[in-house]
């Protein structure tokens, strides 16, 4: 209706016009308010299956590097000061070749001392068959007397109880010698043992023995005093979780990446699965941790490092791994619902286990 | 016809405008609080889908899994990535020696997945640095409450230190609680031990493939419970429904809003009605319909109520303007559903009252007007 | 028209009107045959009660008879359907009230083009023979005014404007001079005559105001619901 008012005023043009504005500004305000809840991309990036994997069945996961000999914790045979070390990290030793020694004063003063027991024992000899030649000698003159007044019983008896003991003083000392040149021999081989040695080619990993630092047999450092491996080439140690393993396709080629570079990958050729299957070890830092979970052990073997490149691995390092799933049909490939064992919800469940 | 008087007119325009603030800005609040059960997914801009325990509800209520769940998950066909994500609660003792519960937020150590989008002071790359943690900015509110920056000072969490390097630009929590962000690694130092401790997997979903369909499929394959992001936030917000009476307060609130308005404008317009029936009389008399007299005094109350709705909505936003800038109020906005739900209540108020009242004029004998 | 000198505005027969009051009915009009003649300008005089608002009110159509026929420029309007009875009154009766009933809220204008608006005319339009009504009764100055900015005299000439502006046949008009003092009314029973008698139009006022008797062409006294008097002058007994 045309009742509309013609005439300005404040609550029929104005009151409108502001209610106008006050809605435009509100519709401004409310669609620049709305949320941001966008997705984004993240910035760095995360480790993904990539290639042919990338949509198809497979496996993930976490493992370290570690050498394929594994690590060897270099002990010592006798405790003693460490006088020598032979090697600094990073070195490739070959079989035999020293490491480090142990304190050898004691050991080579025993073989000292044993030498002066030996020319001690030798001169004993000499003095005694000196004797013994003496004594002989004057027993065999009495012998020869024929006058058994010239010659009294006593004096006979006495000549051959010096002749025996001179006899006896010998073998003594032929006896002392033989424990003196025992004791050297053993107090060489102590020698021997006191140089610790590597027993195989390899990497050393880490040393942390110091000249001067006490070793002692039976514990007591918190660390191994050398660790070595052989890290030409590397493996690396994926845990499967149990429940997973029975998807996995042993004898494929694993892709690998190491955590916080997950853009370089590199492909690890199989080497075998342990036949163990073993409580999870933590990989996540915490020192308490428990477990209840138990991890198939998959070895693979990393690719040696182009000539001239860094290293992409190191041992001991965190690593994400993608191994391909068999492809069978009674496998758990893409959940899909032809496969004749539901995968349900139970974590033990899965295609493969029938 | 109802400007001419002015009371009356502005008494509709009171009524409407109030009762029009009255539910926008109830409603706004209450969608906005119980959003604020989703604002744990909402920080977090990068996940497609959530995997988590099958008995966790949201993300404060959770239960941990194994760590080999985030394996099981990126074994899984149609993944692109997958994260680990954790989420706990601990005391964090102050240099004042206040205790004070904290959210612990453990972010993928590699690529920092699960830290809100924008950072108000310093760069998400602090975390390198050890014992760092990233405080979000109610937090620093609620712990810092005179005022001093938080960069740099020390905490003490589970005996470890943690120092806070950098300050995140995230929504609140339903309990406004602070949120400290950090490190997994660091994270599960911070939180007092227990069996499991990886309570998310954060997944991002390889193109092609739906959050929908790789939620099936990971539940599927690994025995998981997954949500997509959109699903997992509605889970925070049926979360607070479920618990909480804020619906049934906010409810209330509205519908008093809805009443007032009804009573307001309903009594206005039969008072205004009233005093004119002479007038309607009149016009009735002269031989305009009742249908154009209906026309006539709908076109006029839908001004008065454009008016008044116009005037409730710009309050509303002046209110929530207003308080924008108060940590509580952090994140609020007016979702563009309430505007038109109090568009929809204002219109209803009108009908309703202008039919009442209207009522009146059309049984009204023309022939009153000689009397 | 063609026709007769004389036609016939309003003629009605046998009206009777009853009202419920109560469980008792009440007779307001007992059977009331009259003619009003077109080119006149006719008086319905009688006291409080007599019945002439119920009259009045029946013969321009908003008040349903108990009983009997009206008739208005030959219409039957009794049996048109009611949207046809109002757009019979919207196109040939002009009302003025005696309290004016302008709308407060619209100037004087445009409570004057309201008949030409609710027709249907565009609104310029209609405003435009508004202003030209206001000008022919010398108010057109107040054209722009709302109604309470004017005097009740102005008032008055805007209602007599609203009732003429679309040129209705009849024109019916309740205590124009009430509020009036004696030189006012005759001015403004004057201008009724001059704009709205002519052949075929016909003016009825309805009043008991003496001061005004010797301007009527015609006066019908009712009293008790029955014509006692039918004439051009007065009775002596009022």
């Amino acid at each position: 209706m045309a009742l509309l008012p013609e005439n300005l005023s404040f609550s029929r043009k104005i009151l409108p016009v502001i209610a106008l504005i006050g809605l435009i500004f509100a519709a401004v305000f409310i669609w620049r308010g709305l949320p941001d809840r966008e997705l984004a991309e993240p910035d760095k990036e995360p480790p993904r299956a990539q290639g042919e994997l990338a949509d198809s069945a497979r496996v993930a996961g976490a493992g370290v590097v570690e050498p394929s000999s594994e690590i060897i914790d270099i002990g010592t045979a006798l405790s003693g000061l460490v006088t020598d070390l032979r090697v600094q990290p990073g070195d490739y030793v070959e079989k035999g070749q020293p490491l480090f020694v142990v304190d050898d004063r004691a050991v080579r003063s025993r073989i000292t001392e044993a030498g002066a027991a030996i020319n001690e024992a030798r001169a004993a000899i000499e003095e005694a068959q000196t004797a013994r030649r003496t004594a002989q000698q004057q027993l065999q003159l009495y012998r020869q007397v024929e006058d058994a007044a010239a010659v009294s019983r006593a004096e006979v008896i006495r000549a051959e109880g010096d002749a025996a003991a001179a006899n006896s003083r010998l073998k003594l000392a032929q006896a002392r010698l033989s424990a003196a040149q025992a004791s050297a021999g053993s107090a060489r081989t102590e020698l021997g043992r006191l140089t610790v040695r590597a027993p195989i080619a390899g990497e050393i990993l880490a040393v942390n023995i110091r000249p001067g630092e006490f070793v002692s047999t039976m514990g007591g450092n918190s660390q191994p005093f050398i660790r070595m491996g052989q890290t030409r080439p590397l493996y690396i140690r994926v845990d499967i979780d149990e429940a997973e393993a029975p998807r996995i396709d042993l004898g494929k080629d694993a892709v690998v990446s190491p955590r916080g570079a997950a853009d370089q990958q590199v492909k690890a050729s199989f080497v075998r699965a342990e036949p163990l299957v073993v409580p999870k070890t933590s990989l996540t830092n915490s020192a308490s941790e428990r477990v209840d979970v138990r991890v198939l052990q998959v070895l693979y073997q990393l690719p040696a490092p182009a000539e001239g490149q860094n290293a992409l691995f190191r041992v001991g390092q965190q690593i994400d791994a993608f191994i391909p799933a068999k492809q069978s049909g009674s496998s758990a490939q893409n959940g899909e619902g032809e496969s004749p064992v539901k995968p349900a919800s139970a974590p033990a469940s899965n295609g493969a286990a029938q | 016809m109802l400007t001419g008087d002015k009371q009356k007119f502005y008494g509709l325009l009171f009524g409407i405008a109030f009762s029009t603030l009255l539910i926008t800005q109830q409603l706004t609040i209450f969608v906005n609080l119980i959003e604020r059960g989703a604002s744990g997914v909402y920080n977090v801009p990068t996940a497609d889908v959530w995997v988590m325990d099958e008995v966790s509800r949201t993300t404060d209520v959770n239960f941990p899994m194994p760590a080999t769940a985030l394996d099981k998950v990126r074994g899984v066909a149609g993944v692109e990535w997958a994260v680990p994500h954790l989420r706990a609660n601990a005391s964090v003792r102050t240099q004042e020696g206040d205790l004070e519960g904290v959210g612990i937020v453990g972010v993928d150590d590699a690529t920092l997945i699960g830290l809100p989008k924008n950072m108000i002071e310093g760069d998400i790359n602090v975390l390198a640095q050890p014992d760092s943690v990233i405080i979000d900015d109610v937090g620093v509110t609620n712990l810092f409450e005179n005022g001093q920056s938080p960069i740099g000072e020390r905490l003490e969490l589970n005996d470890q230190r943690a120092v806070i390097r950098g300050i995140g630009d995230s929504i609140p929590s339903f309990t406004s609680q602070v949120v400290l962000y950090t490190k997994y690694s660091q994270a599960l130092r911070y939180v007092p031990g227990t069996r499991n401790r990886m309570t998310f997997v954060l997944v991002g979903a390889s193109d092609g493939v739906s959050p929908d369909e790789l939620t099936k499929r990971i539940s599927e394959q690994t025995g998981l419970r997954a949500r997509t992001r959109d699903e997992f936030a509605q889970d925070g917000v049926d979360f607070i429904i479920e618990n909480t009476g804020i619906p049934v307060n906010f409810g209330i609130t509205v519908v008093l809003g809805f009443i007032v308005g009804v009573a307001i404008v309903g009594l206005t317009f039969s008072l205004f009605i009233r005093d004119n029936i002479k007038q309607f009389g009149a016009l009735k008399a002269i031989g305009v319909t009742n249908r154009k007299i209906a026309g006539m005094v709908a076109v006029q109350a839908g001004m008065v109520g454009m008016i008044g709705y116009g005037l409730g909505v710009l309050g509303t936003v002046g209110f929530i303007s207003a308080f924008s800038g108060v940590p509580q109020f952090k994140g609020f906005y007016i979702p563009w559903q309430v505007p038109l739900v109090s568009f929809a209540a204002m219109v209803l108020i009108i009908a309703l009252t202008g039919w009442v009242a209207l009522r009146g004029v059309m049984k009204t004998e023309p022939a009153a007007v000689f009397r | 028209m063609s026709g007769g000198e004389i036609k016939t505005a309003i003629s009605t027969r046998g009206v009777t009107r009853d009202f419920q009051a109560g469980q008792e009915t009440i007779r307001v009009l007992h059977g009331i045959d009259l003619d009003v003649r077109a080119g006149e300008l006719t008086y319905l005089v009688g006291e409080s009660g007599s019945g002439k608002t119920t009259m009045i009110s029946i013969m321009c159509g908003i008040l349903w008879p108990t009983d009997g026929d009206v008739e208005v420029f030959g219409t039957d309007i009794y049996a048109l359907s009611d949207n046809e009875l109002v757009n019979f009154r919207l196109q040939n009766i002009g009302f003025i009230f005696q309290q004016y009933n302008l709308i407060p809220s619209i100037d004087a204008a445009s409570n004057a083009a309201v008949p030409l608006i609710a027709q249907g005319m565009d609104r310029l339009e209609a405003r435009k023979r508004a202003v030209a009504m206001l000008e022919k009764l010398n108010i057109a100055d107040q054209a722009d005014k709302l109604p309470n900015q004017l005097s009740g005299g102005q008032q008055q000439r805007v209602a007599i404007a609203r009732a003429l502006v679309h040129e209705p046949r009849l024109v019916v008009c309740d205590e124009p001079t009430a509020a009036l003092d004696a030189k006012s009314g005759r001015r403004v029973m004057d201008l009724l005559r001059e704009v709205g008698v002519a052949e075929d139009r016909s003016v009825i006022i309805v009043t008991h105001d003496n001061r005004i008797f010797d301007l009527a062409d015609r006066i019908l006294v009712l009293e008790d619901g029955r014509i006692t008097h039918d004439g051009t002058d007065m009775p002596d007994d009022h």
